[in-house]
This record gives C-alpha cells, sequence and structure tokens, in this order.
C-alpha cells in the first residue's frame, strides 16, 4: 500500500510560520534536546521525558511547533490501556505504510510528547513522519491537548488511579471535557460502555462510540455473574458473614466477594441517579442506562461481538454500523484507500496475540480509530496480527526455562484484569509482585485494598513473592485477602526477588509490577542475567 | 461471642481502600472464633445504630459526600444515641468530617455535620498529603500493650486531604506528629477521640499497618455486651514488619515526605 506523501497534505494552519527570533530558539531547543537524548544514551540512561524537558526549557511552545507539521495528529488517553491502544494504532499505521512518530515509551506528559517528536525531527527541526500517535496522560490533557492539537482523541475508560495526583474522577473527567471544548472541528473515539468517558461525547459534534455487545457479557470468559448497580448495596453481604464465621482463614474470601468488584462511575453524570445496568463486562463497562433522565449507552458505531480469548490470543467480530459518508477520512481525500467498498455493517473477523479480556477493548478502540482514519479493514485484520505487546503488558520472557509474563498493575480495576488472567491458566504459577510507591506509581498504595487479591488465593498459586518499596504492605494485603501466609515471602529488593522465583517450583511465572518497577524487571528479565540458564531475550529494545 | 458490625455508606464513601478497615477487624474477630455479623446501612435506610457494636464509616468524592451529608442529617440523632450508649464508632477522612460541627467550603458556605464530636472542618488550599507518622496518646497506647503487650506506641498511614480540622475542648487527638500535617498542619495533632468514638485522616488502610489499634476497637467493640475480653494472640509479624518499614522510612526521610 502506498503511503501519502508527506509534502502534498500539510495541516491548513500557520503554526509552523515562527518568527525569526523563534527560529533562533527553536533550534537551540532542538539542538540541546538532541544532545541530551544522546547523552542518555551514552550512560543508558531511559531518557524517556528528560530531552523533551530540556528542549521545552528554551523553547516552551516546542510541541506547538512541531506537531503542526504532522498531517493528522492522534491522542490516546483515558487510565487503562492507553499504551496498548497507540502502540495499535501506530503498528496499523506504520503497517498500512505511513511513517509514524510515537511515544510509545508511555512518557505521556508533555515533556514525553516533546521528546517523541524530537526524536521525529532533524537539526534542523524538520519532522519526518506523517502522522503522530501521542499516548497522554489523563491528567495532563490541557497541557498536550492545546500544544499538539489532535485531530482525533481515543478515550479508554476512567478507573480510579493515582488519586493522590488526580483526586477524583470528577475532575479527570472535567479535564478531558475542557481539553476537548477548545479544540474545534476534533473527532473523538468514546467507549461507549464506560459511562464516564461517553458522558463526554454530549454536545459534540463528531463523536463515533465503540463497545462491546451483550452477547460477551456473560460468556464463558469469567463467572462471575453480572451484579445489577442498583440492587440493594451492589454488595454480597451475606457472603462475607459465611466467611468469617469459619473459624479459620478461609481461602477464596476476599474482599471483592464481600464488597463486590471496585466500580466507579455508579451514578449518572447528567442527573446524579444511579444507574442501572443490564449487563456488566469489568468494572463500571457494561450497557446501563439512568432509570431518571433517560441517558443510557450509546448505541456503538463500532462493536466488537463474539470475543474469544485464551491460548494467548484474543478474537472478536468486529461490525460497524456506519455508512461510508459518514467515516471521516483523516488522512486526507487520497485514494490510497480507494478499495474500502462500502461498509454498511459490514463484519470483520479481528484477532490478535493479545491476552485478557481487557484488550478486547484496547483492540477494538485502535481499530474504531484506524478505520476512522480511513485505513482498509483487510490492513488492519493484517496488521495487528503481527503486533507485538508493549513492555509490561503481558510481555512474555523466559526464566529457568518457563514463560515467565511480565504485567503492569497501577490501578484496582487494571490490577483486577492483570489477576483473573493469571488465574485463568491452568499452570501452576509463582508471582512475583512488585508495588513501589514513587511519584509515577501514586504515593499512596491503599489502591491494593480495593483490587481483588483474592483471585490468588488458589491452590494454583504455589508462591507469591512481595517485592518494592512496599513489599511489607502487599503481604499484609494479601494475607488478609485470604492468601495462605505460607506462600507470602518478603523480598523488596528486585534482582533477588527474581532469583527465589526462579527456583521455584512452578509451571509458569509472572511478574506484575508498578509503573517504576517495571522497566528494572523488563532489564532484567531481558537479560537473562537473573539466573545461568534463563536464555537472554531477543526481543526489541525499549527505544 | 459475636461481634455485629455496621459499614455506614459503603457503597458512596469508599474511597481509598477504607474497606480495608472493615476487612481487617472481621478477620482479625474471626480468627479467634468470634462470629462477626456484618450489615452494610446506606441512603433512606433507618436502623437502630444501638443494635451494633461498631459502627465504620469511610471519606468519598465530592458528589458522594454532598449525598450522605443529606442522609447524615437523618440518621445523626440515632448515631449520637448509639456512641452514648457506647458503641464503637471509627469514622475517617471524609466520614470524620461528616461527624464534626460544620464544614466550612472556601466560599464562606457552612455544611452541617452531626455533631457528634466538637470539631470542625474548614477548606484548605493546598492539600495536604503524604505519610504520616504519630505517637498515639499515652492512654490509648496503655489500653493496646493490655491486649498486645508487645504492641508498638505509634500509629501510621497516609493522609490526602484539603480540610484543616480544629478540635473543640473534650476531643482528644489520636496522637502527636512525628511526621506529615495531621488535623490542620498546624497544631500537630491528628485524628480525635472521644470515650468510644474515633476520627481520623488516615487512610492506609488505618487498621491494615496498625494491628493493635485494630485489637483496641474489637475489645472495646464486645466489652459493651460480654465485659472486659481478652483477645488470643495473633502472629502480627507482617503487619508490624509494615509497620516498621512505614515508620523507619518516615523517621529517616527529613521532611516526612517519603
Amino acid at each position: 500500500m502506498n503511503a501519502v506523501d508527506s509534502g502534498s497534505v500539510r495541516k491548513k494552519g500557520v503554526r509552523n510560520q515562527v518568527k525569526p527570533g523563534a527560529v533562533l530558539r527553536l533550534l537551540l531547543a532542538v539542538l540541546l534536546g538532541k544532545l541530551v537524548a544522546f547523552c542518555c544514551r551514552l550512560f543508558r540512561y531511559p531518557g524517556t521525558s528528560l530531552p523533551g524537558h530540556t528542549a521545552l526549557k528554551v523553547f516552551p511552545r516546542l510541541v506547538e511547533h512541531l506537531a503542526g507539521g504532522y498531517q493528522k495528529v492522534i491522542a490516546v488517553t483515558g487510565t487503562n490501556g492507553k499504551t496498548t491502544t497507540a502502540n495499535l494504532i501506530a503498528h496499523v499505521l506504520r503497517e498500512a505504510g505511513f511513517r509514524v512518530a510515537h511515544n510509545s515509551e508511555g512518557a505521556n506528559m508533555l515533556p514525553g510528547v516533546a521528546a517523541a517528536l524530537l526524536r521525529d525531527c532533524d537539526l534542523l527541526g524538520r519532522i519526518s513522519s506523517q502522522v503522530a500517535v501521542l499516548e497522554v496522560d489523563e491528567g495532563s490533557v490541557g497541557k498536550v491537548f492545546a500544544a499538539a492539537r489532535p485531530d482525533l482523541v481515543v478515550v479508554t475508560n476512567y478507573f480510579r488511579d493515582q488519586l493522590d495526583r488526580y483526586w477524583e474522577l470528577e475532575r479527570t473527567t472535567g479535564l478531558l471535557r475542557e481539553a476537548v471544548s477548545k479544540l474545534p472541528g476534533v473527532t473523538l473515539v468514546l467507549n461507549a460502555d464506560d459511562p464516564l468517558v461517553a458522558a463526554v461525547g454530549r454536545g459534540q459534534e463528531q463523536v463515533l462510540y465503540y463497545g462491546v455487545e451483550e452477547q460477551s457479557c456473560t460468556g464463558s470468559l469469567f463467572t462471575e455473574e453480572p451484579v445489577p448497580a442498583n440492587s440493594g448495596k451492589g454488595h454480597d453481604w451475606s457472603a462475607l458473614c459465611e466467611v468469617v464465621s469459619g473459624d479459620r482463614l478461609i481461602s477464596g474470601g476476599g474482599i471483592a466477594e464481600i464488597f463486590g468488584e471496585t466500580r466507579e462511575g455508579r451514578f449518572c453524570s447528567f442527573c446524579g441517579s444511579p444507574l442501572t445496568y443490564r449487563c456488566y463486562h469489568y468494572g463500571q463497562l457494561g450497557d446501563y442506562s439512568c432509570p431518571e433522565c433517560g441517558y443510557r449507552r450509546p448505541r456503538p458505531d463500532f462493536a466488537a461481538s463474539g470475543v474469544k480469548c485464551g491460548e494467548g490470543r484474543l478474537s472478536f467480530t468486529l461490525s460497524v454500523f456506519r455508512s461510508e459518508d459518514s467515516f471521516i477520512s483523516l488522512l486526507g481525500k487520497i485514494d490510497t484507500f480507494s478499495n474500502r467498498g462500502g461498509y454498511g455493517r459490514e463484519r470483520h473477523q479481528v484477532e490478535a496475540p493479545l491476552r485478557g479480556f481487557y484488550n478486547t477493548y484496547n483492540l477494538l478502540a485502535a481499530a474504531a480509530a484506524v478505520l476512522t482514519l480511513g485505513v482498509s479493514p483487510a490492513t488492519l485484520q493484517k496488521a495487528v496480527s503481527t503486533y507485538t505487546p508493549a513492555t509490561g503488558r503481558m510481555e512474555e520472557f523466559f526464566l529457568a526455562g518457563r514463560r515467565c509474563t511480565l504485567a503492569l498493575v497501577k490501578n484496582p480495576v487494571g490490577a483486577n484484569q492483570v489477576l483473573r488472567t493469571v488465574k485463568e491458566s491452568r499452570a501452576s504459577k509463582a508471582l512475583v509482585i512488585a508495588i513501589n510507591d514513587l511519584a509515577a506509581d501514586g504515593r499512596d498504595v491503599s489502591w491494593l485494598w480495593d483490587a481483588d487479591f483474592a483471585l490468588l488465593a488458589d491452590p494454583s498459586v504455589v508462591r507469591i513473592i512481595c517485592s518494592g518499596r512496599r513489599a511489607a504492605d502487599l503481604a499484609v494485603c494479601l494475607k488478609y485477602s485470604g492468601v495462605d501466609t505460607g506462600k507470602i515471602a518478603v523480598v523488596p529488593e528486585q534482582e533477588e526477588s527474581l532469583k527465589l522465583l526462579s527456583q521455584e517450583e512452578a509451571g509458569e511465572f509472572y511478574v506484575l509490577a508498578t509503573y517504576t518497577n517495571l522497566f528494572t524487571y523488563a532489564r532484567l528479565l531481558r537479560l537473562g542475567k537473573v539466573v545461568a540458564d534463563s536464555e537472554a531475550q531477543g526481543l526489541p529494545s525499549l527505544s | 461471642m459475636r461481634l455485629r458490625v455496621c459499614h455506614l455508606y459503603p457503597d458512596l464513601l469508599n474511597l481509598y481502600g477504607d474497606r480495608g478497615n472493615v476487612l481487617v477487624l472481621c478477620r482479625r474477630a474471626a480468627w479467634r472464633g468470634i462470629r462477626v455479623e456484618l450489615e452494610a446501612v446506606s441512603l433512606g435506610e433507618c436502623v437502630r445504630f444501638t443494635d451494633y457494636d461498631l459502627v465504620f464509616v469511610g471519606g468519598g468524592a465530592d458528589l458522594e459526600q454532598g449525598l450522605v451529608a443529606r442522609d447524615l442529617s437523618r440518621k445523626g440523632p440515632y448515631l449520637i444515641e448509639a456512641a452514648q450508649a457506647g458503641v464503637v464508632i471509627l469514622s475517617i477522612c471524609g466520614g470524620y468530617q461528616l461527624l464534626g460541627r460544620f464544614y466550612r467550603t472556601r466560599e464562606g458556605r457552612e455544611i452541617p455535620g452531626i455533631g457528634l464530636f466538637d470539631i470542625h472542618t474548614e477548606a484548605g488550599e493546598k492539600r495536604l498529603k503524604g505519610n504520616v507518622l504519630l505517637e498515639a496518646d499515652p492512654e490509648l497506647v496503655a489500653e493496646m500493650r493490655r491486649i498486645n503487650p508487645g504492641a508498638p506506641a505509634t500509629l501510621v498511614g497516609y493522609e490526602n486531604h484539603s480540610g484543616r480540622t480544629f478540635l473543640g475542648s473534650g476531643v482528644r487527638p489520636l496522637g502527636r506528629l512525628l511526621k506529615g500535617y495531621g488535623n490542620n498542619g498546624g497544631d500537630s495533632g491528628e485524628g480525635a477521640w472521644i470515650k468510644n468514638a474515633f476520627g481520623t485522616y488516615l487512610h492506609g488502610p488505618l487498621l491494615s499497618k496498625n494491628p493493635h489499634f485494630a485489637d483496641l476497637f474489637i475489645c472495646r467493640a464486645l466489652s459493651r455486651r460480654y465485659g472486659e475480653v481478652s483477645l488470643a494472640p495473633l502472629d502480627d509479624s507482617l503487619e508490624l514488619q509494615a509497620h516498621e518499614v512505614a515508620k523507619n522510612r518516615l523517621l529517616k526521610s527529613r521532611q516526612g515526605k517519603i
């Protein structure tokens, strides 16, 4: 497939025109940024934001200037799934023949975005790619959207995450609404199943929704019965009485069994009444409606049905409920994709090497975004089948001859999805769970108690090694979640914890880590340094 | 023996893992063979709080807290009646503020609380957040050590609030701050207690790393109906390790922010 000639379609804006004084500052900023990036590489420092940070000091309008040069800027924001969704979009666009600039390392605040764009330009500040795919931190949408002015904004979901940084969800969704209101002509691609996200679409001109259809709701994916949001308190209190009336610690009687899964936004964003649900997928994602004001889940333009996951693959049928005319071929009226054919209610089978039901939403969001951009379904299908997961998104390594899966955990809903995926596999397993409390992890680790660690109180789990700065906090949480204390070890040091893990008699290994631990574990596992017989991994590096 | 626990507004005041406190109380009682009966009470539900041994109320987001404030004004008198009858009450963050006399917003509007504690809260500009270490009130320490002879004299947790709470006469802080902001960032006090009613800003959840404090609540809750009770000792090595790790890190840090 031919790529669009980069020179032929430029954004209309006059943002590229910079005053002579600014040109100098731009050149200086680019030079300095690149120098810092070079030094970072030299000293093997990750340096995902530092070059951007430096360059922004010299030329604060750097992102605004560079982003203006792309044909299209695509932004992905939300709580969970940003990295996977953005990486999928970038991957598909590359496969479709575009040159793509992308902050793939998850450095998603303004300096990280600046660093990614710096990498994409030469010493004279000329960008080389046609499209920018930017993952944007949900707390940074104000700054980043104002500077990068995205044409397409994809929103994944809003869960409770790092409350000490973003306080509460109302504030986070408010930030997005405000940022979007300053982007005339923007197209939104929103998760119809998340009432907090879908509410952002009200009053917007160009909105496309994606969602998972009901038949996947109560399927055989999980045994969990959907709970009506409004049935009493949504908690199964009788469960607790049984759990605790026994004489000793009973496995499986965890916090979620007692209190129900953590769900956000159970109240209508418009009138404040409790929402009723026809079904739940996970968290607050599902088919909801408000009995008071009539607000309900918007009908998805892109719908996934017949979701199957297992054996390291995820597949579903993608139905597209829009006529071709309503597609905003954002990549210009170029005939690259003239063979798209009429969409109508076309169905496409989509399959990707991803694990975990939650990835349905990431794959679906990415599909919705690229089809909206004008990529053909055939290109989409072919591209996603060759996708490799990003660092720590169920990334696979080998440790002591066994499969070792690395996964990021950072908030209750995300952690629950990972824990379920771990439990699903039938093999016996040993885990390292590494919890840090640095700024990027969230200083407050009380979120552990809103996750459902009782999922690990399972005979197939033979050992859990608690690691990181908050190893002891996690150990306590596991104990009260019903995990046998004989299986719990506290080993705060990272390399030490992996050594211990590699000695466990288990069919497979998992490492679940918060953000600041993730890259250390990825590096250790990739180098294969931990144990002699663990082969070095031939996987792509972080940059 | 039975322990009857009431969790107030678990569906609305559900931030920061505070529900973990209820889990800790229930587990620690159950591990000692005490039968636990846990009930959730939320908006519009009428109950006799004197039927419980312990009432727990956590903190929530602004929207939810507003809904609760209205409902609580109706439940307030019954909750006060229960407190006077010796029912143990533990309130955290938003719940703690709502049990006070009033909350004054930044605009100067006063939202009435139920007045269980003689405290009031004023909205502040800067959010007070970070890890907290306090030396517990000597009277509480003595009581905790009667239950668990090796109990630490300290409490650890995490705070995250913009309200500044000021104590009236007759109410005592839970302890003296060694690190952190506490009630108002000014008077080195954290939390409040009077008889069997307790309030605090500490999350973590509070009782997870302070097992000695959890047992104090269980003992007090049971003693109303069973007289003086002694609790069988538990293996608290993990809990106390978490307590020590948090404490030592805070003592080493200069500003108490780490």
